[in-house]
């Protein structure tokens, strides 16, 4: 009863799920033709502040085509240089730092993504640990100031949606 | 499941969320496993995971009857206490039995005096009283928001949690303080209750996190039900703390409570106390870990002209270990309580009134993985109390898993609820004798079960048991005809069903229904009598079902409503069947800031649910409103 480590092997880590879904959160997002990389360019998924995640990251990232296009890797200090990014995962070394992160990518068509572990901040989209399953929320109002289009289909899963007023 | 937590410390590093270079050390102890990137979004998301904190994990692969209330589920029900929020479970029997007082149990013996084999351990500290092997939950007041989950066993957990697990077990796990940084405010006011609760989180360092937490509540009291009416309203306040750091392989949390309430019966009535807890746990290698834990806990309840003091310290350590198909884990504690029992009301004397007691275990158990599909679990604790000699409690358990979504199991185990002080040492002369020769009450139980993903929207658990009990207490003449005496006559065997299932029909619409049945038949040993007409049984519904449906509105409006039927308790007096519900309307204005309404027993103005002709008074309708702040 104590060791269910056996059968838990099966089970990825939390993180693991984290990575495999941040690069897939491309195929549900549309962003404004003028941030679109030319054909055949790579889409640019930024690390920007703490990486928790490691290779786990860029083995998904590596594996990951959308509409033809490949997923580029940059890790970032700290936002400086997050403009050439299209999508984030966002972590600062403090609550504050994540917030200086978040605002400073504030009028960029950047998807954010944050984690509820490292704190209350919330990017566009936000992890949390629901009935043990990896699942988010998503700040489609916000995405929309940006002129991000996002899914349907990536909506219906989020545990909470803040819509956008239309 | 403290120990379970621990077991998987084995494979999830505390820091692997905090660095690159575990994140390598996770991909290679995972490597074939990892390639979650052929899987949809909506497969990721149903996908169980490993939690890093150990705290949120699924417990679709452990071999046992287990339900797992989140903290989630509580924050979005009527509960505001921890015995309401249990009634969530299905597997547990809840009856209020005052403003204050709940009788709980799993698979039988439910009442006041009677629910003695339900262990509760909250945040890895027992609560569970030497004094009369019951668990008097009046005494744990925190604040529901805290809670991260509570994990339900029902059937016996002696091997891993010792003594006492002969029917279940309770654990509830607070969050860790690196989850709660911010602040939280929550206030309701209602026509039973009203509450005050506030908290407040700040990170330490990097990886470390400090939280405080007062809570301040006032019940009215419950018109008179089995029992005359007795003064039950109940105030009070608990006040508290919890840090948690992690550096590296190592994971330290420090945590303590400190409470007072009043039961407005006689002046100076009511209980109060507080405790201290530490434990350290660490990874020294991929295949092996550490846990220390320490704890001192001193609680204090006056009650008409009684006096009840209980100091306890506990140290237990356990280890971890995998080596190729065997991952073993074994330990070893020590408890010592230090207790006082005044009566100055009537003549039931502890007699001493104040002792010092021991227990000791030592136990190890080895999950063998047979093949990659099949494993089996063989367990053994050894425990000595003051009272007993050596206590072994054994479990032979085999787990299948022809698929990813579907777990069989089953199991046999032993387990005894050994002699408290009041079964012991309880006298009235020239009523009642001390019984010196009280022995454990013991169980063999033999269990099976299922556990899976029938579709993707559902989840299915179905466990049977069947149990055989021999020396519950009974009470006979010794003398011609007096005193009497507590005695081990009766015995007998109890089987039953416990189901459950939960579909999610839509992104917004959950339904939850359960479904428990008991069946009891005992008799006296040879040449018995039990003056006390099988008391010691308890009195338990045939029945309980239980549905709650949780329906996400729109992003603002969340609607979650529950309702119970519970089988009537037999025999004179009955209280009979009852169905009642529960709901809770909420509207979250913001992140910030969330309004709600809710109510419990809405169905009838009052209802009975304990047959406790003393204390036993009836449940009411209660209707609050409430807000919670988070800054």
């Amino acid at each position: 009863m104590a060791s269910a480590p056996a059968s838990l092997r099966a089970q990825p880590t939390e993180q693991a799920v984290k990575a495999a879904f941040i690069p897939k959160f491309a195929r549900y997002v549309e962003w404004p033709a003028a941030a679109m990389p030319g054909p055949r360019q790579p889409l640019v998924l930024c690390v920007i502040g703490r990486d928790p995640f490691g290779q786990l990251l860029d083995r998904a990232a590596s594996s990951e085509t959308i509409g033809g296009r490949s997923v580029t890797l940059r890790r970032l200090p700290s936002a400086d240089g997050g403009e050439g990014c299209h999508f984030a995962f966002v972590q600062g070394a403090t609550g504050a730092d994540t917030t200086r992160y978040l605002l400073a990518l504030r009028n960029q068509p950047i998807l954010t993504i944050t984690d509820g572990r490292a704190g209350p901040q919330r990017g566009m989209i936000h992890f949390t640990i629901s009935s043990g399953r990896v699942r988010f929320f998503i700040d489609e109002a916000t995405a929309a100031q940006r002129g991000l289009v996002i899914s349907s289909r990536l909506l219906a899963l989020a545990l909470g949606v803040r819509q956008r007023r239309s | 499941m403290t120990k379970k937590h621990f077991a998987v410390l084995l494979l999830v590093s505390t820091a692997s969320i905090h660095g690159p270079a575990i994140a390598n050390a996770q991909e290679s102890m995972f490597e074939s496993e990892q390639d979650l990137s052929g899987l949809s979004i909506e497969e990721l998301a149903q996908i169980p995971v490993r939690s890093a904190s150990k705290r949120e994990e699924p417990l679709s692969h452990v071999p046992t009857a287990m339900f797992v209330i989140t903290g989630d589920e509580i924050a979005a029900s009527a509960a505001n206490s921890v015995p309401e929020a249990l009634r969530l479970a299905p597997n547990l029997q809840v009856q209020q039995v005052d403003a204050r007082q709940y009788a709980i149990s799993a698979r039988g013996f439910n009442g006041i005096e009677t629910s003695n084999k339900l262990l509760v351990l909250l945040d890895g500290r027992s609560v569970y009283s030497p004094l009369a092997s019951t668990v008097f939950w009046e005494l744990h007041n925190r604040p529901v928001e805290d809670i991260a989950q509570i994990e339900i066993i029902s059937g016996p957990g002696g091997t891993l949690y010792g003594p006492n697990a002969v029917n279940g077990v309770v654990n509830l796990i607070t969050r860790d303080a690196r989850d709660t940084v911010g602040g939280l405010v929550r206030a309701t006011a209602g026509n039973r209750e009203r509450t005050l609760a506030a908290r407040y989180g700040a990170p330490i360092g990097e990886n470390g996190a400090l939280r405080v937490y007062g809570q301040y509540y006032d019940r009215e009291g419950l018109p008179g039900g089995a029992g005359p009416d007795t003064n039950d309203r109940f105030r009070g306040w608990q006040a508290g703390f919890r840090s948690d750091f992690d550096g590296g392989p190592s994971h330290f949390t420090i945590q303590g409570d400190v409470f007072d309430s009043d039961t407005g019966r006689l002046n100076g009535d009511g209980d109060r106390g507080h405790n201290l807890l530490a434990r350290w746990t660490t990874q020294r290698s991929e295949a092996s870990a550490i846990r220390v834990q320490a704890y001192y806990d001193h609680i204090e309840r006056n009650f008409l002209l009684v006096h009840d003091s209980l100091q306890t310290f506990d140290l237990e350590t356990q280890f971890n270990l995998t080596a190729g198909v065997h991952e073993i884990v074994a330990g070893g504690g020590i408890r010592t309580t230090r207790d006082e029992f005044i009566n100055n009301l009537n003549n039931f004397q502890l007699v001493p009134p104040s002792r010092r007691l021991w227990v000791y275990n030592a136990f190890v158990q080895d999950r063998i993985g047979l093949t990659p599909e099949l494993s089996l679990i063989l367990g053994i604790k050894a425990e000595q109390t003051s009272f007993t000699g050596v206590e072994l409690l054994p479990n032979v358990r085999a787990a299948w898993h022809p698929n990813p979504e579907t777990l069989l199991w089953a199991a046999v185990s032993r387990a005894v609820r050994t002699p408290s002080r009041i079964d012991r040492q309880l006298a009235a002369l020239p009523l009642l004798a001390a019984a010196d020769a009280f022995a454990s009450e013991k169980l063999i139980a033999f269990e099976a079960g299922y556990r899976g993903q029938p579709t993707l929207r559902t989840s299915l658990t179905v466990s049977v048991f069947y149990n055989l009990y021999e020396d519950i207490r009974t009470t006979e003449f010794i003398g011609n005809p007096l005193p009497i005496q507590l005695r081990n006559g009766l015995e007998g065997h109890s089987y039953g069903i416990e189901a459950w299932s939960s579909t999610q029909f839509a992104s917004w619409w959950r339904l939850s229904l359960g479904l428990t049945t008991l069946w009891k038949s005992f008799e006296m040993a040879p040449g018995r009598t039990d003056l006390a007409g099988f008391a010691s049984l308890g009195r338990d519904p045939d029945y309980q079902l239980l549905a709650r449906s949780h329906m996400i509105l729109n992003d603002r409006l969340h609607l979650n409503a529950g309702l119970r039927w519970v089988g009537e308790l037999e025999p004179q007096p009955g209280i009979a069947s009852y169905v009642e519900a529960d709901a809770r309307l909420s509207y979250r204005m913001s992140d910030q800031i969330e309004f709600y309404v809710a109510g419990q027993n809405l169905l009838h103005r009052r209802h009975l649910e304990s047959a406790d002709t003393v204390r036993g008074q009836a449940a009411q309708r209660s209707l609050y409103a409430g807000t919670r702040l988070r800054f």
